[in-house]
């Protein structure tokens, strides 16, 4: 049963990856007065990459077809690592959350290999600006969770859940408030969204992500935007789980887990509102100001792991 | 009744974080509408601070404050100085010379050397630690901001923020001051910032800029 659970959790993390994407840009559409794309068009788009021809410049290597797949087998991967329905998750007791950060780095050094390897100037090009982003955003991920980790007493995903779901509602101690907002600003960085990159811009002064694929088509491509759309579901679910997990289920009754899977879905169409309203807010950062940006980030992060040592 | 008495009591206890997050974000502010929402939203943590308390200590009083600290400091101040900004007609960004991080970076320096600093007198007269160290953090963050943004708003701002601090500090060593003197003083804030803001006009329409770091020459 507990096994059923926990792969379920990554199941739905994976399937429903694609309709947070739609869903988002709906909410986008709506907000910008347009009536948008239907929320189930990402997987018609994935459907139709899939079963389209794989095109490969005469320069790439055997590199640029093996990256899209090491790429989404880190991001399903780090994935499995993410309880979402009760204090548990399948890879729970296999590492720490410093595995999911660097499977997450993994998947990234892939991707901006392949960009490379496509030989194309954009790709490059993307492939440096997303190394940049990482390079800044990776201290203050880190940060923010070794902080919550500290005062949780545990160093797995699941063990911090589990002791952030037992503590009272609304049980705010700076370390969390801190930490809260330093991951959120990471999230944002780490998955491109508007302030640092837009998801939808073909600009080619401004893309990050867009520049990276430029290069690639057919199923390769729907690898790769399957995986972000993951990443996406990934750290806003972390979001929630570190944060916020109240609803979780304690023990593994049908009951306590229909609560849990609709505390879970609001919350994750909570954030994806927020997240639309965010994005249509904000203007994009000049890449030069991106730095600063994470810098205050790290700024938070580091004052949330100073403030371990002087509470409890 | 219970959920307005938990209410007041976590309100109590977790003001003092949503104080040191305004206090943050207004140093990582690039805009000065930006630093007027967040001091409206710094006095909002204010006044649901003092509702609890006057909730918890059964305080008439207290009830009166907080209601003049909502009308004046989250109405009125920000709908004020909102409002000079937009006559004012200049660029919107607070002319910072420090970057954001490093602006981030001391204010969370300050934060810690206020958390340091209280320790005396936390330990001699028992009081919350947590908040009184959010109050001398507002409080060293708003002089802070006056010194390190040129533009003369920003002065006004990071006047105001100071103020926050020292009635927190004022509030939650003494349970606040006798309601005349309170009262005295929101009307003074209100005047100080009537004044402060024709100031403004004034540096504007003399030397057709508001960067306090240029006014070096006399002009009649």
């Amino acid at each position: 049963m507990t096994f059923a659970i926990d792969f379920l959790q990554v199941l739905i993390l994976v399937g429903t990856a694609p309709l947070l994407r739609g869903l988002v840009g709906r909410i986008k559409a709506r907000i910008q007065n347009r009536r948008g794309a239907s929320v189930w068009r990402p997987y018609a788009d994935l459907r139709k990459l899939f079963s389209k021809e794989d095109l490969i410049s005469a320069t790439a290597s055997p590199l640029f077809r093996l990256s899209p797949m090491i790429l989404f087998a880190a991001t399903v991967a780090a994935a499995a690592f993410v309880p979402t329905l009760h204090g548990f998750a399948l890879l729970g007791t296999a590492g720490d959350f410093i595995v999911l950060v660097y499977l997450l780095a993994l998947a990234r050094f892939f991707l901006i290999l392949g960009a490379m390897d496509g030989g194309s100037s954009f790709g490059g090009m993307g492939a440096s600006r997303e190394a940049l982003v990482s390079t800044l955003a990776e201290a203050p991920l880190l940060l923010a969770l070794v902080a919550v980790s500290i005062v949780a007493h545990s160093t797995s995903v699941a063990g911090i859940v589990r002791w952030s779901s037992g503590q009272p509602f609304f049980h705010l101690s700076p370390v969390h408030a801190l930490a809260f907002v330093a991951f959120t600003l990471v999230a944002i960085a780490e998955t491109g969204r508007v302030p640092i990159d837009n998801p939808i811009t073909h600009l080619e002064l401004t893309m990050i992500h867009e520049a990276m694929v430029l290069e690639y088509s057919g199923p390769s491509l729907a690898l790769i935007e399957w995986a972000n759309a993951i990443k996406l579901n990934l750290m806003l679910s972390l979001l929630v789980a570190v944060f916020m997990p109240w609803g979780i289920a304690p023990a593994t009754s049908l009951h306590g887990l229909a609560i849990a899977l609709a505390a879970y879905a609001l919350k994750m169409v909570l954030l994806a509102v927020l997240l639309a309203v965010l994005e249509s807010s904000v203007a994009k950062l000049r890449m030069y100001l991106v730095p600063d940006f994470l810098g205050v980030a790290c700024a938070l992060s580091i004052l949330a792991v100073v403030f371990t040592a002087l509470k409890r | 009744m219970g959920l307005v008495e938990f209410a007041a009591a976590k309100t109590l206890a977790s003001s003092a974080v949503f104080l040191f997050i305004t206090v943050l974000l207004m140093a990582a502010a690039k805009r000065t509408s930006t630093c007027i929402m967040l001091f409206g939203v710094q006095c909002a943590v204010i006044t649901a601070q003092i509702l609890a308390a006057a909730f918890v200590y059964h305080s008439r009083e207290a009830y009166v404050v907080a209601a003049m600290v909502f009308v004046v400091k989250v109405l009125a101040i920000p709908y004020a100085l909102l409002g000079i900004r937009k006559r004012l007609n200049v660029p919107g960004g607070v002319s910072a010379s420090t970057t954001p991080a490093q602006s981030v970076y001391i204010a969370a320096g300050l934060i810690l050397l206020a958390f340091l600093v209280v320790q005396p007198y936390v330990r001699a007269l028992a009081l919350d630690g947590e908040m009184l160290a959010a109050a001398t953090a507002v409080l060293l963050t708003g002089a802070f901001l006056m010194v390190s943004r040129k533009k003369a708003l920003m002065q006004v701002i990071g006047l105001l923020v100071l103020e926050n601090g020292i009635f927190l500090a004022a509030l939650t060593t003494t349970f606040g001051m006798p309601l005349v003197i309170e009262m005295g003083i929101f009307f003074d804030l209100l005047i100080c910032v009537l004044l402060l803001g024709v100031f403004v006009f004034r540096i504007r329409d003399t030397f057709e800029h508001v960067d306090v770091s240029k006014l070096r020459r006399l002009r009649g």
